[in-house]
């Protein structure tokens, strides 16, 4: 078996199939079933997000520690980092744990963009070849062809071929992204690092307004979705907007 | 952290990079246009938007015609009186003569924009070209000058890519959403009859005439027969579990039996009465699994050709011992792939491949006995 027909069995060829069922249970409609998902996608990985959540938290707690330290090791690098290391140990936080639920999600954007180029199929080709990566299931084959069209956007077109709906996409997606990245973007205690961090807060949603405009508007539809879900769990589970509205004492310099 | 954040940064660029690099952002768009012969010449469209005329008989290419811009061809053109017609999925018909080649005609005329793409192969009847578009509309056109003739009110569907079937002074259209649709052929006027089933149909009505019964393969994995003018299908096959996948190509009804392909790779007879199983047979691939039947069978005398996916040509032999087992009399392979339509005629098949060479299978040899080359002449 080769690697693209793993990846198919294991994770793409299931995730067109719940996708193409979802919207034969929602009415027919495709951005139905890509919000269903996200909403599925987002329970699948709560335990993550929770992990991230409280190590954001935790993060936050300890702010007026890092800054401590900062003004006890400032001229130190080495010790400063091993004094952060030692910290972040001491409370049990894992500095890359917010990487995980992206990491573990990148699976799930590829299976969704490759299930929305397929289950839409947009060519007659792409049809033909859909039918090979179907299960046998009624509700599926019942659903098939699928209509693309979802609140006056063609959800197989990218948001640039979309108009003036896809550039409103593509801001909400960067929007939605970069106040979520706001919330959980615990303030360094470095000027330099505070500095890639404000950089990195403003290219991240602008790299995904550009994906946005670039790929079909259903995967962008998951990402704005996903992003405003994000939010929601964040606000309720950190008690807050977190670092959305803090205000880092390097820039007031 | 800024390790964090280097490490985040090439992440997410990787995956960027995943994304086009796995699944390509190209859509593509190779037709599978077949070929037709008409009067000793071959006509195939290709996929790169060509229309090539070749001699059956020296198998030389008489002329090409490349669309303009060139766009990709799934339609099969068809002939009719000095002209031959085929649809680009750019939406545009265009009327060729079949003498050298010369563009006669081009609905819409060049300038005046474009119907929706034309994946279905246009018809011809009592002068009038009919064709069906992905703008979801059927349209009719006289065949001499290309004049709109009449066009549906309104899209019958998202798109339409199976061809529309004409009898008598009626078209009969099937959709994607599961509806078969009558028309006037004089003024493409939506009449009082239309059938619905609960899942779309894949494939263009067929119709047998003798017993007013439209044919015709559905995504939900059955074959359906539909009494022109009654609400309920007079069968549906298989009547129970359907079959292993879509019936994706338009069946062929030869005395009494339904001929039709399966993309789960088999071969199907049907009573056309009962709708029950005569046989049905499972083509191969070269390493014997299981290949989709896209192409719809072709019937040469008492020979029933149905060629599948892998490039299988099976043959069988409907008036022989074997008529009734559901064994072909011999296969043999092209080679390459198919998905176009395919013709026969003097014991002779004519299969366009999906690597742009036309095959000439012999039927007397039970071989391929040439293959000729569709790419751009030097």
């Amino acid at each position: 078996m080769t690697f693209v027909e793993i990846w198919q069995l294991i994770i793409a060829n299931p995730v067109l199939n719940v996708l193409v069922a979802l919207s034969q249970f929602l009415f027919g409609q495709f951005g139905l079933a890509i919000i269903a998902l996200t909403i599925i996608v987002r329970l699948i990985s709560w335990p993550l997000t929770r992990r991230q959540l409280k190590s954001s938290k935790a993060m936050q707690d300890m702010q007026p520690k890092l800054q401590e330290l900062q003004k006890k090791y400032g001229k130190n690098k080495p010790k400063l980092q091993q004094e952060m290391m030692k910290l972040y140990k001491e409370a049990g936080i894992n500095p890359l744990g917010c990487l995980w639920p992206m990491l573990i999600q990148f699976p799930i954007w590829i299976a969704l963009y490759q299930a929305i180029m397929s289950a839409l199929a947009t060519t007659p080709g792409n049809l033909l070849n859909l039918a090979q990566r179907l299960y046998s299931w009624e509700i599926v084959n019942q659903a098939i062809p699928l209509s693309s069209q979802f609140l006056g956007l063609d959800l197989g077109q990218t948001a640039l071929e979309a108009g003036g709906l896809g550039l409103l996409l593509a801001i909400i997606v960067g929007g939605t992204m970069w106040v979520q990245q706001k919330m959980t973007a615990a303030p360094s205690v470095d000027p330099r690092q505070e500095s890639t961090q404000r950089m990195m807060t403003l290219m991240m949603p602008l790299m995904f307004g550009f994906f946005t405009l670039m790929f079909p508007s259903g995967l962008a539809l998951y990402w704005a979705v996903s992003n405003i879900i994000g939010i929601i769990t964040q606000y309720f589970v950190t008690g807050g907007w977190g670092y959305l509205k803090f205000r880092s004492p390097f820039s007031q310099r | 952290m800024k390790t964090v954040k280097i490490l985040l940064f090439v992440t997410i660029s990787l995956f960027a990079l995943l994304l086009v690099s796995c699944t390509g952002t190209a859509r593509p768009t190779d037709g599978w246009s077949g070929a037709t012969i008409h009067d000793s010449t071959i006509y195939v469209g290709t996929s790169d938007g060509r229309l090539i005329a070749i001699d059956a008989a020296t198998k030389n290419r008489k002329w090409e015609y490349t669309i303009n811009p060139p766009t990709t061809i799934y339609a099969t053109p068809i002939v009719s009186g000095d002209l031959v017609y085929v649809g680009s999925y750019n939406g545009e018909i265009y009327a060729l003569s079949i003498a050298d080649g010369e563009s006669i005609w081009v609905y819409p005329p060049k300038g005046e924009g474009y119907i929706g793409a034309v994946v279905g192969s246009p018809v011809i009847a009592n002068g009038i070209i009919y064709t069906s578009s992905s703008d979801g509309k059927v349209y009719a056109l006289n065949t001499t000058n290309g004049k709109p003739k009449c066009e549906t009110d309104r899209p019958l569907a998202d798109k339409l890519w199976t061809s529309p079937t004409v009898m008598g002074d009626n078209v009969y259209v099937s959709t994607f959403d599961g509806h078969i649709y009558t028309l006037s052929a004089e003024k493409l006027k939506l009449l009082d009859w239309s059938f619905k089933s609960e899942a779309g149909f894949a494939s263009s009505p067929v119709i047998c005439e003798d017993t007013d019964t439209i044919f015709l393969g559905s995504f939900d994995r059955h074959l359906y027969a539909v009494k022109i003018g009654s609400n309920i299908s007079a069968w549906r096959f298989p009547p129970e579990r359907p079959a292993g996948n879509w019936f994706w190509a338009s069946p062929i009804v030869n005395e009494g039996i339904v001929y039709a392909g399966c993309l789960d790779g088999r071969l199907y007879a049907i009573d056309a009465t009962t709708g029950e199983e005569i046989w049905s047979y499972l083509t191969e691939d070269e390493n014997g699994k299981p290949s989709p039947i896209v192409s719809s069978p072709v019937l040469m005398d008492d020979l029933l050709i149905a060629v599948n996916e892998s490039g299988t040509v099976n043959v069988f032999d409907l008036a022989g011992a074997l008529a009734n087992e559901g064994v072909p009399l011999w296969t043999a392979s092209i080679g390459a792939d198919v998905r176009s339509s395919f013709c026969a005629q003097e014991g002779l098949v004519y299969i366009r491949g999906e690597d742009n060479q036309l095959y000439i299978v012999d039927i007397d040899n039970r071989q391929v006995s040439q293959s000729i080359s569709l790419t751009v002449e030097a």
